[in-house]
């Protein structure tokens, strides 16, 4: 499993700084835990995270995206990039990087719903689009929740995604992979500095799935944003460059205890 | 800038949802309708009854049985008494006739001299009291028989025997006013006290110098053989009537009247917050129900809101604001489907009541109650919901499918 392996870059700024972070879960008496002794992802990055349903890769992504607190964290940072206007005013420090771990500890949901808000995007497997609202209400959503006005961001992803002729349709009259687009679109469209997706094209046909896909990283890349795309098919990203997690699963010897470790 | 976009998306939910929200909407309606109709019922019945017996001061009257010796004293004593609104006293029946004539018409009209005084129930709704001993109010039935209308000129005579001989004394009379039809129904003349005691004087063979009628000289204190006396309301009625007998007075009220209607009033307004307490019970638990259905069925939607970083406050609102829209538009056709019950109703028994009389009314105040109950139990029910979808984790409807 480790063949794919790249090395963490050393130089750049790390959007994300993990050590020692466990969640424990228990399910009908059998124990699963991700353990992560040390994570680290810059700023830009395009990640990879690969492995059958089960082995805790939405465990993951739900602790980088502040959803769910680990069950003990030796240390936790997330250093948002400093978007729009700003971005040229201010260098980022190596000290600004932003102590999730203290948020937990205090329960500051909110807090951190704040910085979720702001900072990071999400594509869900299933699309989750609102289904009252119009696609081009779907992928402004996260603007207007932040007051963002509408700049034509909606439009020109949706121009890039190929659905700008679906704008004012709502997501019912879509099939699944035009959805899949809507939510991509909705995930960056307020400029985010990550975006998480998980598996994002699972209930897409393969031809589709592979060009959802790449348009999608086009315009990670071509926004400067950071990605965390899992996935339990590597062949078809396997093309796009991504930077794959090594992880290993192992049971206990009595079987009670399924540990994955993450790593990279 | 969330709260308003909670409000807006919360909204557009609701009516993209139309055929859902049509059912909660159906669904309180179906409860509510119903309940406003029986109250309508119960208000309109037993409310105009009601009024009835408060508009018609004959059913606040207590009224001596046979004749008794009532001093001035007394009846001031007894107008000092609060539940007492109005007394005046009467004078002997044989003595309290009299003989009126009118230019309009040939012949002379015998009627009931009726004593009135300041603030008579009788002349209350057209405001004039009798004056002196020449100012006198008609009864509309009198005053058709006389052809007369206010400030006419009337001539009053009555007829003695003194001494052996018949008499006739005149006295010149003014129609201050007409009263009202349902104040007397047969002809009568509302005059002072002092005229109608002149008038019995002269009966009696005393002399009245005012009217320069000639007599004996009355030395002895005058007593009233009986009194016309009102409560201060229909519910006054009982007590007096009990009061007066313990004072040895045999009086006649509508107290038996009156108690049937009160007694109607307390049954059907305990059957009625019965009924409508069980239905408001049923229909709270209904729409809680629902509304928490409704929240786990949308977890994912809401997580994903939850997502984008709606708060945990903001979350609660969701079901808040859509059970507002359901109690506004389930009240809103409730009243509808009031409306038309209480038009067919009214049509239906349009020929045994009187005119303007209604079956089945509401006031505005009662759709208002209505509607404060109806969004009251609503909010209530959603907080129930919006606690169960402040407690969504984020993460529980990412990933379902």
């Amino acid at each position: 499993m480790t063949e794919n392996e790249n090395i963490p870059p050393q130089s750049g700024t790390l959007i994300y700084h993990l050590r020692d972070v466990i969640k424990t879960r228990e399910s009908e008496g059998v124990a699963f835990r991700l353990n992560v002794p040390s994570l680290q992802i810059a700023q830009g990055e395009k990640i990879a995270l690969i492995g059958e349903s089960g082995c805790g890769k939405s465990t993951l992504l739900d602790m980088l995206s502040f959803i769910l607190q680990p069950s003990s964290v030796g240390s936790f940072r997330f250093r948002p990039q400093n978007s729009g206007v700003d971005s040229n005013k201010k260098k980022p420090k190596s000290d600004d990087a932003i102590d999730i771990k203290r948020y937990w500890d205090k329960n500051k949901q909110n807090t951190l719903g704040d910085l979720r808000r702001r900072h990071i995007g999400y594509v869900m497997q299933t699309g989750g689009l609102l289904p009252y609202l119009s696609v081009r209400d779907n992928i402004n959503l996260s603007r207007s929740v932040l007051g963002m006005d509408d700049d034509g961001t909606a439009e020109r992803l949706a121009k890039e995604l190929g659905i700008h002729h679906h704008l004012n349709k709502l997501p019912e009259d879509l099939s699944t992979g035009e959805r899949q687009r809507v939510a991509i679109g909705r995930a960056l469209a307020h400029t985010p500095s990550i975006v998480i997706a998980d598996e994002p094209t699972a209930s897409v046909d393969p031809f589709a799935a592979e060009k959802i896909m790449s348009i999608f990283l086009e315009l990670v890349e071509e926004m400067h944003i950071t990605v965390i795309v899992a996935s339990h098919a590597w062949q078809h990203i396997k093309r796009l460059e991504l930077r794959r997690l090594s992880h290993h699963t192992q049971r206990s010897e009595d079987g009670a205890v399924t540990e994955t470790v993450v790593s990279g | 800038m969330r709260p308003l976009k909670t409000f807006r998306l919360a909204t557009r939910d609701y009516f993209h949802e139309w055929q859902m929200s049509g059912c909660f909407v159906l669904a309180l309606a179906s409860v509510l309708g119903p309940m406003l109709v029986l109250f309508g019922l119960k208000f309109g019945i037993v409310g105009g009854m009601i009024d009835q017996l408060i508009e018609d001061p004959r059913n606040r009257e207590i009224m001596p049985i046979g004749s008794g010796k009532f001093s001035k004293e007394w009846m001031e004593e007894m107008e000092k008494r609060s539940d007492v609104e109005f007394i005046v006293p009467r004078t002997r029946s044989i003595a309290a006739t009299v003989e009126v004539s009118s230019e309009n018409i040939p012949n002379i009209v015998s009627m009931e001299v009726v004593p009135s005084d300041e603030g008579d129930p009788l002349l209350d709704d057209i405001g004039v009291t009798p004056l002196g001993l020449d100012g006198v109010v008609l009864s509309q039935s009198a005053a058709a028989k006389l052809k007369v209308k206010p400030g006419d000129k009337l001539d009053g005579s009555l007829v003695r025997r003194f001494n052996g001989q018949r008499e006739r004394a005149h006295m010149p009379l003014k129609v201050l006013d007409v009263a009202s039809p349902k104040a007397f129904p047969r002809a009568a003349i509302f005059t002072s006290v002092k005229l109608a005691e002149a008038l019995e004087d002269y009966r009696d063979g005393h002399a009245v110098p005012l009217l320069g009628w000639e007599g004996n000289i009355s030395m002895k204190s005058r007593s009233y053989p009986g009194f016309r006396l009102y409560a201060t309301s229909i519910y006054d009625v009982v007590e007096l009537h009990e009061g007066m007998q313990d004072l040895g007075v045999e009086v006649r009220t509508r107290a038996s009247d009156i108690q049937l209607v009160q007694r109607m009033d307390r049954n059907l307004t305990m059957v009625y917050w019965a009924i409508a307490f069980i239905g408001l019970i049923g229909f709270s638990l209904s729409l809680g129900a629902s509304l928490w259905a409704n929240v786990e069925r949308k977890s994912k939607q809401l997580s994903v809101l939850r997502l984008v970083g709606f708060r945990t406050g903001d979350i609660m609102w969701f079901p808040m604001i859509q059970s507002l829209y359901t109690a506004l538009f389930g009240w809103a056709l409730a009243v509808a489907i009031f409306q038309a019950a209480a038009v067919a109703i009214n049509d239906m028994l349009q020929s045994q009541m009187e005119v303007g009389q209604h079956v089945c009314k509401l006031e505005m105040e009662h759709y208002l109650i209505a509607l404060g109950l109806t969004v009251g139990s609503s909010v209530l029910a959603a907080a129930l919901a919006g606690l169960r979808s402040a407690r969504i984790e984020p993460s529980e409807g990412l990933r379902d499918i």
